[in-house]
């Protein structure tokens, strides 16, 4: 029945097929004439920021990434649990500049992969860059071959399939005995999961009924995988539709679906995922129709509209159907927690929300060394769906992003939310945070300013919120070196109680995963 | 003084193209990765063909891991003297297009988006650049007794 369905859908997509194709316009180029003034904005980008690193020390993490990191012990300062065991694995964009260019947005850094292995004692980082196609092409020309979604490149490299493009550089999930490099808009990249050694473009299909349908579809960088093991992921498609994912955690497809989810925002970044539903929630964004055909590379191509209701679309896991929709007031989030359901049908889930995508610009600024002030930044609310079609929302003061819940609870009822968020600096994220979200009450560490944290994530043995451990990197400014911390997960203000010291720094990153031995 | 200028280029043709009315066309597709099924070529003639789907001749040929040539002979070209106009002007414009049916499936494999996921490409060894390949991109003229154009298959 569903391999019914999905050849009717299949043949139902033929005339999008065809539009889509060579018609979806994820990122597109821009005419020749502004070529050469754009990519004069790459230069310009490389002599702004290494001008200004040079008095503001905080942008350190964004300088550019020459080569991989060999393995490397770290200095431990306090005591290491013993319990803790196995690989946080995470990923970020780290390859910024090549020869006199540098990208103008973070988000087009090649991805590069930073792995800590827990043993008895000791700790060691290795980090390697993912041999994508492109990264092997511009490694080997040694510049800049592909225009990006922000950066127009002079005689850019024609582009028929995204994957031409991909730089897998948002997050790593562990699958089967491999981990997964992922990016937005289009394959997974397979790599050792001890040596770091890319392996293969994933083929989703491969191995499955599927065969080739899925090869080089959008396999998005924020997947969820269940407490059974199941992967669940969507990949937004440039005419607007989605597909979504059902995967074993061997990283076997087990069911595929598309919607039409008339979407025109262009990008869509996470999702969410109940025990029975999939959340599939579309930010204020449309299509950005501008006469000037110099300005519509992907990050140009869409724009905020604070008239335009923030969409829910209910989609049922089984099926793959979509069951309900909800409207809620215009918005944005790059990022959700979880999501949960009542057993009469009501749904709650946690966003890290703004009212405008001004982050776009602010992060591209960063890239020329102009830093952004988070007075911008977006905060937890918590959303509650209710059966007779009405929603609530609930707003937590102060910012937050980079959400994490127990890996147990991803699609169960959650009660503490782990995020991030800024204290004393003004312009990076330098607390980390455990809000209980049925009494609002806050556990918080400060790292403070010298500091900048990056995504932590939790780790523990036991299915129980609250025990064990929450981990993450912060990049420490005045000794230029990168650290990780560990904290007991229902204690933070505490602070960590082992922190272990990398004898350099490494780029910042995104997101990541541990993956227990 | 267009006017003379065009006169001037138009009997400059008349001496430089002969007056024949059947051409021969070799197309070369290079890059290809293996002797598996078949290469289906579509020769259109003009863009409204081209745009409505509407082959002018097709042809198929045994896949060959490499390089294969194919030809189409006695093509219809408008005679140039019967108007002496220029050969852009005349509706002499042909475009191809071309898959390689590795699985023999007789039709373009596609993924779910809608993209090919078997090799293809296009005269003029023009390329889709997040988008599709634009007719004026790939479109060519029979301007001598046997032209030859020449693409590299994308898979």
């Amino acid at each position: 029945m569903q391999r019914r369905q999905l050849l009717k859908n299949i043949a139902g997509l033929a005339g999008v097929g065809a539009s889509s194709l060579v018609l979806g316009n994820p990122i597109a180029t821009l005419v020749n004439s502004s070529t050469q003034r754009k990519a004069d904005l790459l230069v310009n980008a490389k002599q702004a920021f290494s001008s200004a690193i040079k008095t503001s020390p905080t942008l350190l993490g964004l300088q550019n990434t020459t080569g991989n990191f060999p393995p490397q012990q770290l200095i431990i300062e306090g005591k290491l649990p013993n319990d803790i065991s196995g690989v946080l694995y995470r990923n970020g964009p780290a390859k910024f500049e090549r020869g006199d260019q540098r990208y103008l947005h973070q988000f087009e850094g090649d991805g590069m992969i930073n792995s800590f292995t827990f043993s008895e004692q000791s700790i060691t980082h290795q980090g390697k860059f993912v041999q994508t196609t492109k990264f092997i092409a511009e490694q080997q020309k040694n510049k800049f071959l592909y225009s990006g979604p922000l950066s127009q490149i002079e005689n850019s490299r024609n582009v028929s399939l995204a994957d031409a493009v991909n730089t897998a550089n948002i997050n790593v999930i562990p699958v089967n005995d491999e981990i997964w490099a992922l990016w937005e808009s289009g394959s997974a990249t397979a790599m050792n999961a001890k040596t770091l050694d890319t392996k293969r473009r994933v083929n989703l299909g491969e191995n499955s009924q599927y065969g080739d349908k899925l090869k080089g579809l959008a396999f998005s960088a924020h997947p969820k995988i269940e407490a059974n093991g199941d992967i669940w992921n969507f990949g937004l498609s440039p005419s607007g539709h989605i597909a979504l994912y059902q995967l074993s955690s061997k990283g076997i497809v087990k069911n595929v679906g598309m919607i039409n989810a008339h979407y025109r925002g262009k990008m869509l970044h996470d999702f969410l995922i109940t025990h029975k539903h999939i959340l599939i929630i579309l930010p204020s964004l449309t299509a950005n129709s501008v006469n000037d055909s110099s300005a519509t590379a992907l990050f140009k191509s869409f724009k905020y509209d604070e008239n335009l209701p923030m969409q829910v679309l209910v989609i049922d896991k089984q099926s793959l159907t979509l069951k309900k929709q909800f409207e809620l007031d215009a918005g944005f989030a790059f990022h959700f927690g979880n999501a949960w359901e009542e057993t009469d049908g009501t749904i709650h889930f946690d966003a890290s929300i703004n009212t405008n995508v001004d982050v776009m610009d602010e992060l591209s600024e960063l890239m020329s060394g102009k830093l952004r002030n988070l007075d911008n930044s977006p905060h937890t609310a918590l959303f509650t769906l209710h059966t007779n079609g009405s929603t609530t929302k609930s707003s937590i003061e102060g910012d937050s992003e980079f959400p994490r819940v127990y890996d147990h609870l991803v699609g169960q009822r959650n009660k503490k939310l782990y995020t991030l968020s800024h204290t004393e600096s003004n312009f990076w994220r330098d607390t980390v945070c455990c809000l209980d979200t049925d009494s609002g009450e806050k556990d918080k560490f400060v790292y403070g300013e010298d500091f900048i944290a990056e995504e932590h994530i939790i780790v523990s043995n036991t299915a129980k919120e609250g025990e064990g451990y929450l981990v993450g990197t912060a990049l420490h400014i005045p000794s230029k070196r990168t650290c990780l911390n560990i904290f007991k997960a229902d204690s933070l203000s505490e602070g960590p109680i082992c922190r272990a010291w990398l004898p350099y720094h490494i780029p910042l990153g995104l997101h990541g995963s541990f993956k227990a031995s | 003084m267009n006017s003379t200028l065009t006169t001037i280029c138009s009997i400059a043709m008349l001496f430089t193209t002969p007056l024949l009315s059947a051409k021969t066309l070799e197309f070369t597709i290079d890059g290809i990765k293996s002797s598996k099924g078949k290469i289906y070529v579509q020769l259109f003639k003009g863009e409204g063909n081209y745009q409505s789907n509407k082959a002018y001749l097709s042809s198929i040929a045994v896949a060959k891991q490499g390089q294969i040539t194919i030809r189409f002979n006695d093509l219809d070209v408008d005679d140039l003297a019967t108007d002496g106009a220029d050969a852009n002007d005349l509706n002499n414009d042909y475009a191809i297009r071309y898959y390689h049916d590795e699985n023999d499936s007789a039709s373009m494999e596609t993924n779910l988006f809608g993209m090919p996921t078997e090799g293809y490409g296009y005269s003029n060894n023009a390329k889709a650049n997040y988008g599709p390949v634009k007719y004026k991109q790939i479109k060519f003229y029979l301007t001598t007794e046997t032209v030859s154009n020449t693409s590299t298959i994308v898979y």
